[in-house]
């Protein structure tokens, strides 16, 4: 089988900082693979490397076929960079909602402008994918009269309504109040049912647990372990996964530690 | 010459009244159109200003800088007096929009700017994100915001010009609320009358435009934040 993502080599320097060193990575279909790291790993570098949000200093990035070499550059590189985005989705730990639209409206901007489908057509699917993420009754809503859960579910369906062949997700539950968390864990845990091919960078322990086929461990930008979540959490074998989790059972986030 | 104004400018009250009142309406097109003029030049220069293309970025900051180190009185008067020694003649009442124009644009592009600047990254990347061009990020989510951010200091900014579209009447050519009323005072010898009826109607449109600003930041208002 093919993989959806494959990455090669993978180097990013913001100046003289090495954030992400050699990583290699292939996710395949219908994968849910979990990141997971302690705050400045790079986690959230290499989700933005694989559309481009950060250009790769290194290394090739591959979604669906299209492939980009770092270093490539003019008219070229900004229609594969088109392609790469049009090929993924992406939830952000701050929602970024489109604050002059409404929640429909939200969900239907990429259709619209991008695939320049007919406002009919994007109507239909924008209200499918609220209906999947369990948003349609607050679809005539603007985004600052619903709560944070609300809109990160709204997020995921803008992205969805993409149809992308892989959805990323960073930290999409870190924003959120506690008791709004469950709300977007349950639409994830959906869609990883649906087949959803998914990157999720956490730090939600019992998803990584209950719903990755693989997790991944981020260490000072270096890939230093990944396997299935019943060896990797139950037997770590290397010594900053080990401290990881041993931060997570002690029940701190390891985000306090920069 | 006194005789001569008096035929032309009637003395009956009612015909003052309405001179003046002809005033209004020029005065309202002069604000209305500069504040066209200066809202589009304005929303260039902040981009300008933001832009990492050095042409582009230098000939906004000079207009800026150039435009805001000199007096409106003086940029009045060089596109009515100066230009047409250089052979460019403009009717009136557009030299006035082009100087008031230039003038306001130079000033809300600051408003503007701030406007840009409040949008966050995180909506230019969620654009990026779903496939939007760089263009169509600007045009589609980062220009609208910025926009609302900028509308109730762009309404302040008309109801100034309302009130410096008084400054063109000094040229003599554009027969304004403020020309006429020094006129009809001066014809009359009523220069009180006159002059507290122009006040009235400078008054009156900044209150009715006030109202409708209001009535528009509202709406505008609408899914804040
Ligand atoms: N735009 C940037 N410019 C400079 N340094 C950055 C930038 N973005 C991230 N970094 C640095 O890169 C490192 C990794 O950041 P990030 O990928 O956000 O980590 P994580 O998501 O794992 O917390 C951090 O040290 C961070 O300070
Ligand atoms: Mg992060």
């Amino acid at each position: 089988m093919l993989p959806i993502i494959k990455i090669t080599n993978l180097d990013k320097f913001f100046g003289r900082l090495q954030v992400l060193k050699k990583i290699s990575l292939e996710i395949y279909p219908q994968e849910v693979v979990c990141i997971i790291g302690r705050s400045g790993a790079g986690k959230s570098t290499l989700l933005r490397c694989i559309n481009y949000l950060e250009e790769p200093s290194c290394g090739d990035i591959e979604v669906d076929g299209v492939c980009i070499s770092a270093g490539k550059k003019g008219k070229d590189l900004r229609e594969l960079i088109h392609e790469l985005r049009l090929r993924s989705g992406m939830v952000f730990q701050e929602f970024n909602l489109f604050p002059h639209m409404t929640v429909l409206e939200n969900v239907m901007e990429g259709p619209v402008t991008v695939k320049k489908m007919d406002k009919a057509s994007a109507v239909k699917i924008a209200e499918m994918n609220l209906e999947r993420v369990g948003m349609i009754i607050k679809k005539d809503e603007y985004p600052n009269r619903i709560s944070g859960g609300q809109k990160q579910r709204v997020a995921i369906a803008r992205a969805l309504a993409m149809e992308p062949k892989v959805m990323l997700f960073d930290e999409p539950t870190s924003a959120l109040d506690p008791e709004l968390i469950g709300e977007v864990l349950t639409v994830m845990k959906s869609l990883a049912r649906e087949g959803t091919t998914m990157l999720v960078v956490t730090h939600e322990m019992e998803f990584a647990c209950d719903v990755a086929s693989r997790v991944i461990v981020i260490h000072d930008g270096e890939l230093v372990e990944q396997g299935a979540p019943a060896d990797l959490l139950n037997h770590p074998q290397n010594v900053h996964t080990q401290a990881l989790l041993e931060r997570y059972r002690a029940g701190k986030s390891p985000q306090v530690e920069a | 010459m006194v005789l001569l104004s008096k035929r032309s400018i009637s003395i009956e009250p009612l015909s003052r009244k309405k001179s003046i009142a002809r005033g209004v309406w020029i005065t309202i097109s002069i604000s209305a159109l500069s504040i066209l003029l200066a809202t589009i030049l304005a929303l260039l220069a902040a981009l300008g200003r933001l832009s990492k293309f050095p042409p582009f970025y230098a000939i906004c900051t000079f207009y800026v800088s150039l435009i805001r180190g000199t007096p409106l009185y003086l940029q009045i008067f060089f596109f009515f007096l100066a230009l047409p020694q250089v052979g460019i003649i403009l009717p009136g009442l557009w030299a006035g929009v082009l100087a008031l124009g230039l003038n306001y644009g130079a000033y809300m592009s600051e408003i503007f700017r701030a406007g840009l600047s409040s949008v966050g990254k995180g909506q230019r990347e969620a654009a990026l994100a779903i496939g939007m061009t760089p263009g169509q990020t600007m045009s589609r989510i980062v220009i609208p915001q910025a926009l609302r951010f900028a509308i109730p200091p762009t309404g302040n900014e008309f109801i100034a010009m309302l009130k410096d579209s008084a400054l063109v009447s000094a040229t003599g050519f554009v027969h304004e609320l403020m020309w006429r009323a020094t006129k009809v005072g001066r014809a009359q010898f009523h220069n009180l009358e006159a002059l507290i009826t122009a006040a009235v109607f400078y008054w009156v449109m900044t209150l009715v435009f006030s109202y409708f600003q209001g009535r528009l930041e509202a709406r505008m208002s609408r899914g804040e934040r």
